[in-house]
């Protein structure tokens, strides 16, 4: 386990949240519950058939204390999700049943309802069906138009430097609108998963008018935007990225900027740039990336890849019970 | 007895508000008939309820159209 995640698992077990995991019928979801109640950062509630999801951990020798396995069409929960759904969405209660008891949509309900603080799913799941069923579930956050994704990038040891990036995995061509919501909600989870106070640039080809193109002015407005959303955030764009991290620079390109080439956060204008981006820094600049991590929603869901291994679920719900906070 | 597409356009009708004699057999369920993306996930659950089945949540979201989705559904019948 790396430094980074043994300290994001430290301060996760401050104050340990529930997270669900709704795809207890995949053995790398009980193995990795029962290391996270080992661990004890986490309270882990696992979905699924508890004779299923015994005979994965006893095959590698654990049991299940400290986590609790629910089984969602045999829940007693299940008529109260039920109604609350339908109430909230208008469909039949018939309907909502056979939607909530799916493991994604009741492990949203056990969220939304406040049985868990946070989802941990995807390593048996379509993106797509994790963010449709969060969305009817859990919702997005008011005024958050989409959901979006950061990373969190680790720079290599002699820099010790952490970024937010975002988003650099969801929104392809994200509009001025969703990319302020992008920039506020990632500075958001920056102070919660840094710990530091978040600095934040919105990212350009241009710094502060050097350049003139439709893509320019859409951050600019996006700027003007995020302002509104959160005056008391340090913020500006549109920055080049060498004015939005480094100090010498912004002397020169925007010495009046707020941020000082101190960003900490970087939002990137769109998915080509920010996907670039991550790599850049993560296969040139030597850093670790960790993500994609979801945001926008009104508690935290993430979305593992299909290929995540066991500790990569623990490391996750590091972030998740993180963001819980 | 309504045939399975007549049932899939009730239940499509339902959920999205529509009158369900307006829905074409090709009509795709977010191009044409309005569906929110976030809405499909509650259309497979109510064309399981109305069937009585359990669909494969990724075949289903495959199925764009209320004439994919009645074959889908006379497939798990």
């Amino acid at each position: 386990m790396n430094s980074v995640v043994k300290k994001l698992i430290e301060v996760a077990g401050r104050t340990p949240k529930t997270l669900v995991f709704p795809e207890g019928a995949d053995e790398r979801i009980p193995l990795a519950a029962c290391e996270i109640a080992a661990l004890g950062f986490v309270k882990p509630i696992v979905l699924g058939k508890r004779e299923e999801i015994e005979a994965i951990v006893s095959r590698e020798g654990k049991t299940l204390e400290g986590v609790c396995v629910i089984d969602p069409k045999e829940s007693e929960l299940l008529p109260g999700m039920a109604a609350e759904y339908a109430a909230s969405r208008g469909v039949k209660e018939g309907i909502a049943k056979k939607l909530v008891s799916k493991p994604l949509a009741f492990g949203g309900m056990l969220v939304r309802m406040g049985h868990a603080d946070g989802m941990v799913a995807g390593v048996a799941s379509a993106t797509s069906s994790v963010i449709q069923a969060a969305s009817v579930t859990v919702e997005l956050a008011e005024g958050i138009s989409a959901p979006s994704s950061f990373f969190l990038m680790v720079m290599p040891e002699a820099d010790g430097r952490v970024f937010v990036f975002a988003d650099c995995g969801v929104n392809i061509q994200p509009t001025a609108q969703e990319l302020a919501e992008i920039g506020v909600v990632a500075a958001a989870n920056a102070k919660k998963l840094l710990g530091a106070e978040p600095v934040v640039a919105f990212l350009s080809l241009s710094t502060k008018g050097s350049a003139a193109h439709p893509d320019v002015d859409k951050v600019v407005e996006a700027v003007r935007i995020a302002r509104e959303m959160a005056p008391e955030l340090c913020l500006d764009g549109e920055l080049q990225l060498d004015a939005a991290i480094s100090p010498r620079v912004a002397e020169k390109k925007a010495p009046e900027s707020p941020v000082k080439g101190a960003a900490n956060v970087l939002v990137f204008p769109d998915l080509d740039s920010g996907n670039i981006g991550y790599k850049l820094t993560q296969y040139l600049g030597g850093a670790q990336a960790i993500g994609p991590i979801m945001q926008g929603f009104k508690k935290p869901v993430n979305d593992m890849s299909r290929g995540a291994t066991v500790a990569d679920v623990v490391a996750v719900a590091a972030v998740t019970a993180l963001q819980a906070n | 007895m309504a045939t399975t597409i007549e049932r899939v356009k009730k239940v499509t009708a339902e959920l999205l508000g529509l009158d369900a004699a307006s829905i074409k057999d090709d009509a795709r369920f977010i191009e044409d008939l309005g569906a929110k993306s976030v809405q499909t996930v509650e259309l497979v659950a109510g064309f399981e309820e109305e069937f009585e089945i359990e669909m494969e949540e990724e075949d289903a979201l495959a199925a764009k159209s209320v004439a994919k989705a009645a074959e889908l559904i006379d497939a798990c019948l």
